[in-house]
């Protein structure tokens, strides 16, 4: 939009206002001016610009006293011109910037002028922009020595103004300006770099404002908080860069020892400092003071930026000073170190960048001093590491091991100088193990069982790593969760970059000393070989040579051997009775092991644990040392990966025995530990895991039971086993359940409860693995079954429009199957109790005279029923409820093969009656589930044991129970008999009709149920006993009606036929009729 | 058992899956065995199993013999071939070599019996093989590879000590005869002279059929175990008579295999009765009885260096111990 392109026509226009300002200097002339000059092209401005600036500079310099408010819109001006045009003479430059900062000169103190605020801003946004208006190399011709009390007036007049000043924006605007007097400038107009030379020069220059700026500086950042980040940022800025440009190794030493004398006058040149050797060494030292200063406030400054600027710092400075500036080494190496953890990424971030640039560099690897530094620090915070995590907050834990992590990242594998003094190692274990011992004072740990006994893949797990998931755990000595993610770090960098198999004997040696300091030793262990397989370890050090896979290894079978072994994997983690018995027994046989020259140190710990009554705390510190201990594993398998499938052979087997445990924390670590080894060892679930390795597994069952009393966990390995597995498993599982059989048969006294509970797995498993898919056998029941109820059912249909041929036919076939029913028909089986050979299964019966081999499962089965009858009577009631509930699988996994299920029911016969009417009603419960499997299995077989020698019994307690069920309250439902009554009315109906009985013994349980169906019985057995009804209408329609009508009925008959007489029955009236409602449901039902 | 006493060794290990009795058990010698240790095992159902004892399981299974019983193992010092007995009258000459697993070569066998093969081999290509021969008491000596008949060692008319039983062939270092030792139905010890082919010496040790020999050719004494309840202990004088130096009475009869370890330190016997015996060699004192077999064991096996025992069983399983490590 310039109107006036050429010199020619701007002067024309200007000229008249330059005149007019010259003569009388006031606000609206010097506006006018600039008004005017908006309309003038750059060039041109350029050519008529001491023109211009004539009558400003007049009006700056006219004496006498001046309004504020004209010499600020002077400057303005000023500045308007300078930001278009370029000064191209030196002179001007000088006096120019002398003019402007004249503008807030007060003779009378040494601060700036007492004006205002908004002068202030003019000028040094004036003064700004003529640093920046300067051509090319007049800038650094401006810089000769002779400017230096003009150059050193501004400097300080900006730091007072940065300093002192209430404004912000004149803070800002003054440390922006003393960046650019300084020659630091970050802008985009400077594009030429200095040469040596001229560097060397500018540093002669700047040296002598560099004990007023940087403690002005000093001053500014170390200031309140609240003056604001930005201000904070742009001193740190200047600090640095400004340090950085005098400081700067690279000018220092070409410094020569002598002064050259400046041709300058006398008193000039008393300001010039020349850079020697003592004079960069007192410097560097009063610079350290400063420096630890500014860090100390700074490192915990509340914004992030300004946290990032310092390590801009620290980079900066340990970059280009790292001589100069030695002393200051040690708090900035410190000060990078700690903001490696920093809570801020991007701090984080460009603190690693920075580190990993140093590393690049050498800077400090390469550098023998740094290395020295750190080392030091490394070791005075090792020495002081047990007091600071005794007597620190969170907080300053936190900062503190920030530090040491920082430490340990920036000195990679030298660390080991460190750790290689034993004084030390000592010190930093010793503080690693105290901070994280354990609080174990939560008694539910102790408490929670694992009732459920329920399939491991249950738990949806999917992570990758191994911590993700990890148990929620608490420490005596500090709360916060970051805590123990960077002890874990700390440990892990250890690990990655010590030297391994020290620090894996030192632990080792602390986790056998005592059993205070075995948890945390333990920790400590698992985090070092996951840092030395440096999956998670950012390394800074690419040249550093990792523990190789096959050392990795080695030591990690070390490891998981001593924490498999018999004292540290067996510890004592319940109270109850049955598990007390077997610690006993297992406390006396490690004993003998111990006599015959065991360590002293593990007896002795040993023996504290196996006190007769193990504390709370204990057992749960117990509970959390075998658990440290399975994550432990998982880690190693996480670290070695593939690898670790060589080392199953040891570890999986302890594993599942502990996910096999009764407390609810070990079992669901031990689980996830599985999870872990399987992602790991590239197995696609729980299942494949179990199943690629079973044979490990089934070789550590094996062996293992042969000395069952040492290893009487082992039944708990296989149970989970076969709960996690498919029937791939099944050749295997042969093979073992043998030697358990045999090893039940040696121990049927002492050990049958776990060994019951392994039968009850067994029998599940194979239930489940090979599910009765309608076999041949069944088949034919089931038709047959139908067959009977269908000729049963037919007679139902009889309705009104019966015929006399009809009832003639009906007759027929009722004489037809009475006679049936008499066995006068040839061609069905007489099904008679003594009858033993049952229907025969002969689908594979190719040579009649061989019988083929028995499938595994069967063999199975029948081996493990032959046991359950002759623990049916066993004295513990557990036992006969679990071998009641084995027993029911062994029955399912038969079915089809009756040859081997007859006989051995008959011998199992007697003793499920003395359950079913001797024991206690919990047994009689199970028992009478038995028998409603074995009835669906075996009908013909039971039918007259079960009339003679259970119904009547069945009959008699659910007669004598009605009077109390009857008049009972609302609690009744809760009561042993209660249920009794219910399980039998329930499974009366499905048994009735399975076994077909007859009509007499149909009666006898109509009869008892009868009583049932009153309305004053509670309603959940009302309901059973219509179930029971609903069975036998199936069963026997006809005198189900009969018996139900005769208790009730609802409609009046007339006879379908005229001459039939009319049926009457007996039935009670309708008003006090209490089965009138059940009843008339029954009777629907029939219709 | 009385509580002060130790309880019973544990084997290291357990191999199972050969689904079939174990009846020959061989550890892999020479130098491929350093980095990955190898066993194999021969079965009733003519399947050999390879198996790894670094990762405790079969690598590989051989099938060669039609189903029929394998009955004796042997690998050879030059190279990864194996050689296998089965009674399908065939000898197999496997090659290992990377995993290949073929039969290379095969030599048929004319009797059914029970014996087993024996091998000299040193580092030369050329072999010697001794195989029960053509008649039931005859062993037959062929050079090897090239399968050319040496000779047939007859016994006398008159000795009729029956079919041979098993077989041993040494070559003492002082003289470049080999020598066979044979076992015999009668429970007979000889030793054979291969090159003259004639039976220098003769010894009745046991009354029972002769099921397996080893011998010590550094100490010139050897060991024989037999159906019946004894051990033999017989040691060979400078003139290359046999001589019976003691019998060793054993709880239950019936020894299927013998061995003594490579180091000459002690001997294993598999037992019909379960058990592996572990005796010291020298004073034949009675160091361990291995019981985890639930059937008869049918053969032992040591392992050439680390002490390693292994037994394969008829209950289909095959114990590896680790027993005395020298």
């Amino acid at each position: 939009m310039a109107v006036f392109d050429t010199p020619e026509e701007a002067f024309g226009v200007l000229r008249p206002v330059c005149v007019q300002l010259t003569k009388t200097q006031t606000v609206e002339n010097v506006e006018h001016l600039q008004t005017q000059l908006q309309a003038v092209s750059d060039t041109a401005l350029q050519e008529l610009q001491q023109y211009i600036l004539f009558p400003l500079r007049f009006t700056l310099k006219t004496p006498g006293p001046k309004r504020e408010r004209l010499i600020q819109s002077v400057v303005e001006c000023l500045t308007f011109v300078l930001s278009s045009t370029c000064v191209k003479e030196q002179e001007l430059l000088q006096e120019l910037f002398s003019e402007l900062s004249a503008c807030l000169y007060s003779p009378k103190s040494q601060k700036p002028a007492a004006v205002s605020e908004e002068l202030k801003l003019a000028v040094i946004r004036g003064l700004s922009t003529l640093m920046h208006s300067a051509y090319g190399d007049i800038i650094l011709t401006f810089y000769e020595p002779s400017i230096l009390p003009r150059l050193g007036f501004a400097v300080s007049l900006l730091l007072a103004l940065a300093e002192q000043e209430k404004s912000k924006q004149i803070k800002i605007a003054a440390l922006k300006c003393l960046q650019v007097l300084l020659l630091q400038c970050d802008c985009q107009d400077h594009p030429r770099s200095l040469d040596e030379l001229e560097q060397q020069q500018l540093g002669d220059l700047f040296a002598s404002f560099l004990p007023g700026v940087s403690t002005a500086l000093t001053r500014i950042i170390t200031g309140d908080f609240k003056q604001g980040h930005s201000i904070v940022v742009s001193s740190l800025k200047i600090f640095y860069k400004t340090v950085s440009f005098i400081m700067a190794d690279e000018q220092l030493k070409r410094i020569s020892k002598v002064q050259a004398k400046p041709a300058v006058e006398h008193r000039v040149a008393e300001l010039m400092v020349h850079r020697e050797a003592n004079w960069v060494k007192n410097t560097g030292d009063k610079l350290t003071i400063l420096i630890k200063k500014i860090i100390e406030c700074v490192s915990v400054h509340p914004h992030w930026k300004v946290r990032l600027e310092l390590v801009g710092l620290v980079e900066e400075l340990l970059l280009r000073c790292s001589q100069s500036l030695v002393e200051s080494a040690g708090p900035l190496l410190k000060a990078l170190v700690g903001l490696v953890n920093d809570e801020s990424p991007e701090v984080q971030a460009r603190c690693n960048k920075v580190l990993r640039h140093f590393a690049d560099q050498q800077v400090v690897v390469g550098n023998k001093a740094f290395a020295d530094i750190l080392s030091e620090s490394l070791h005075s915070l090792a020495t002081s590491l047990p007091r600071l995590m005794n007597s620190e907050d969170d907080q300053g834990k936190f900062s503190t091991l920030s530090l040491l992590f920082g430490y340990l990242k920036l000195l990679g594998p030298k660390v080991n100088f460190v750790l290689n003094s034993v004084a030390h190692l000592q010190r930093l274990s010793k503080a690693l193990i105290q901070v994280l011992e354990l609080d174990v004072a939560d008694i539910k740990i102790v408490e929670e069982r694992r009732w459920n006994s329920d399939n491991l893949n249950a738990s949806p797990k999917t992570a990758t790593q191994p911590w993700n998931q990890m148990q929620r755990r608490y420490f005596r000595f500090f709360t916060d969760e970051r805590i123990f993610l960077l002890l874990r770090q700390v440990c892990q960098l250890l690990g990655y970059y010590g030297n391994l198999y020290l620090l894996v004997d030192h632990f080792m040696e602390l986790y056998h000393e005592s059993v205070v300091y075995r948890k945390q030793a333990a920790m400590i262990l698992n985090e070092l070989v996951t840092g030395a397989a440096g999956l998670e370890v950012e390394d800074l050090h690419e040249k550093h040579i990792k523990t190789s896979p096959e050392e990795l290894r080695e030591i990690v079978t070390s490891i998981l051997e001593e924490y498999t072994s018999q004292e540290n994997w067996y510890l004592v983690t319940c109270m109850e009775a049955e598990e007390m018995g077997e610690e006993l027994m297992m406390k006396e046989s490690s004993l003998q092991a111990i006599t015959s020259g065991a360590h002293t140190h593990q007896v002795t710990s040993f023996l504290a644990f196996s006190k007769p009554s193990p504390t709370i705390c204990s057992m749960n510190s117990n509970i959390w040392q075998i658990c440290i201990q399975l994550e432990g594993i998982g880690q190693f398998a996480y670290a070695l990966g593939k690898d670790f499938r060589l080392l199953l052979m040891s570890a999986l087997y302890p594993v599942l025995e502990k996910a096999g445990d009764q407390t609810l924390l070990i079992s669901q670590v031990a689980t996830s530990t599985m999870v872990d080894i399987s992602h790991a060892c590239g197995y696609g679930s729980l299942q494949h895991l179990i199943n690629q390795n079973s044979d490990y597994l089934v070789n550590g069952i094996s062996l293992n039971l042969r000395h069952l009393a040492l290893h009487h966990h082992t039944p708990k390995v296989l149970e989970v086993m076969l709960r996690n597995s498919d029937a791939s498993l099944l050749p295997l599982v042969a093979d073992v359940v043998q030697d358990v059989l045999v090893t039940l048969d040696q121990f049927y006294d002492k050990r049958a409860a776990s060994f019951v509970s392994v039968l009850h797995a067994l029998l599940a498993a194979l239930a489940q693995w090979f599910p009765d898919t309608g076999d041949l056998g069944q088949l034919q029941e089931q038709s047959l079954g139908e067959e009977g109820s269908h000729l049963h059912r037919r007679p139902v249909t009889l309705g009104n429009s019966t015929t006399a041929e009809d009832i003639e036919q009906f007759l027929l076939n009722y004489l037809k199957e009475k006679d049936v029913a008499d066995g006068n028909v040839s061609d069905i089986d007489n099904e008679e109790e003594e009858q033993s050979v049952p229907p025969e299964v002969d689908e594979n019966d190719i040579r009649p005279d061989v019988e083929p081999p028995l499938p595994v499962q069967i063999q199975i089965a029948t081996d493990v029923m032959e046991r359950c009858i002759h623990l049916l009577s066993d004295k513990n009631l557990q036992i006969r409820l679990k071998i009641l509930d084995v027993l029911d699988l062994c029955v399912v996994v038969l079915q089809s093969h009756k040859n081997q299920l007859l006989p051995l029911a008959h011998r199992a016969w007697p003793s499920l009656v003395h359950r079913l009417t001797q024991d206690t009603p919990l047994a009689v419960l199970r028992a009478f589930k038995v028998l409603r499997t074995l009835g669906g299995k075996c009908g013909d077989f039971l039918r007259s044991r079960f009339c003679k020698d259970v119904l009547p019994k069945l009959a008699g307690s659910l007669v004598t129970q009605a009077p109390i069920s009857a008049r009972a309250g609302p609690v009744y439902s809760h009561t042993l008999a209660f249920k009794l009554q219910l399980a039998v009315l329930q499974g009366l109906g499905p048994l009735c009709e399975t076994l077909d009985l007859g009509e007499g013994d149909l009666n006898k349980v109509a009869d008892a149920c009868l009583i049932y169906l009153s309305a004053k019985q509670p309603v959940k057995l009302q309901e059973a006993a219509r179930s029971v009804f609903l069975h036998l209408m199936k069963v026997d329609p006809d005198s189900t009606w009969l018996l139900l009508n005769e208790l009730h009925c609802p409609v009046q008959f007339t006879p379908p036929h005229p001459s039939l007489r009319p049926v009457r029955l007996r039935s009670a009236p309708e008003q006090q009729n209490p089965y009138l409602a059940n009843v008339r449901l029954l009777l629907r039902e029939l219709q | 058992m009385a509580a002060h006493l130790s309880p019973p060794p544990d084997p290291q290990f357990v191999l199972r899956g050969t689904q079939s009795p174990v009846h020959a058990l061989h550890f892999c010698r020479g130098a491929q065995a350093q980095g990955c240790p190898l066993l194999f095992s021969g079965s009733q159902d003519g399947l050999v199993h390879i198996w790894s004892l670094q990762t405790r399981r079969a690598v590989a299974a051989l099938d060669g013999h039609g189903g029929q019983c394998v009955t004796w193992l042997q690998t050879l010092p030059q190279g990864h071939q194996l050689l296998s007995q089965g009674r399908d009258l065939k000898l197999c000459l496997w090659d290992l070599a990377e995993g290949r697993n073929t039969v290379v070569d095969s030599v048929r066998l004319e009797s059914v019996g029970f014996c087993k093969s024996a091998i000299l081999a040193g580092g030369q290509p050329r072999w010697t093989l001794a195989v029960p021969g053509k008649a039931s008491d005859e062993v037959q000596i062929l050079e090897m590879p090239s399968k050319t008949s040496v000779c047939t060692l007859k016994p006398e008319a008159d000795a009729k000590p029956g079919m041979p039983m098993c077989l041993g062939l040494w070559q003492a270092d002082s003289s470049p005869r080999p020598l066979l030792l044979a076992g015999y139905e009668d429970g007979s010890v000889a030793l054979w002279d291969i090159s003259e082919r004639k039976m220098c010496s003769h010894v009745s040790c046991h009354e029972e059929p002769v099921m397996g020999l080893d011998f010590d050719p550094e100490k010139a004494r050897g060991v024989s175990g037999s159906a019946g309840k004894a051990l033999a202990v017989w040691s060979l004088d400078g003139r290359q008579a046999l001589q019976v130096h003691g019998t060793h009475e054993l709880t239950n009869a019936g020894v299927a295999e013998v061995a003594i370890r490579p180091d000459r330190r002690v001997l294993a016997t598999a037992g019909w009765d379960h058990r592996v015996r572990v005796f010291h060699w020298r004073t034949m004192r009675p160091l361990a009885v291995l019981a985890s077999h639930s059937a008869a064991v049918q053969c032992v096996a040591f392992a050439a260096t680390g002490g390693l025992l292994a037994a394969g069983s008829k209950d289909q399983r095959i114990s590896v111990w680790s027993l005395y490590p020298p």
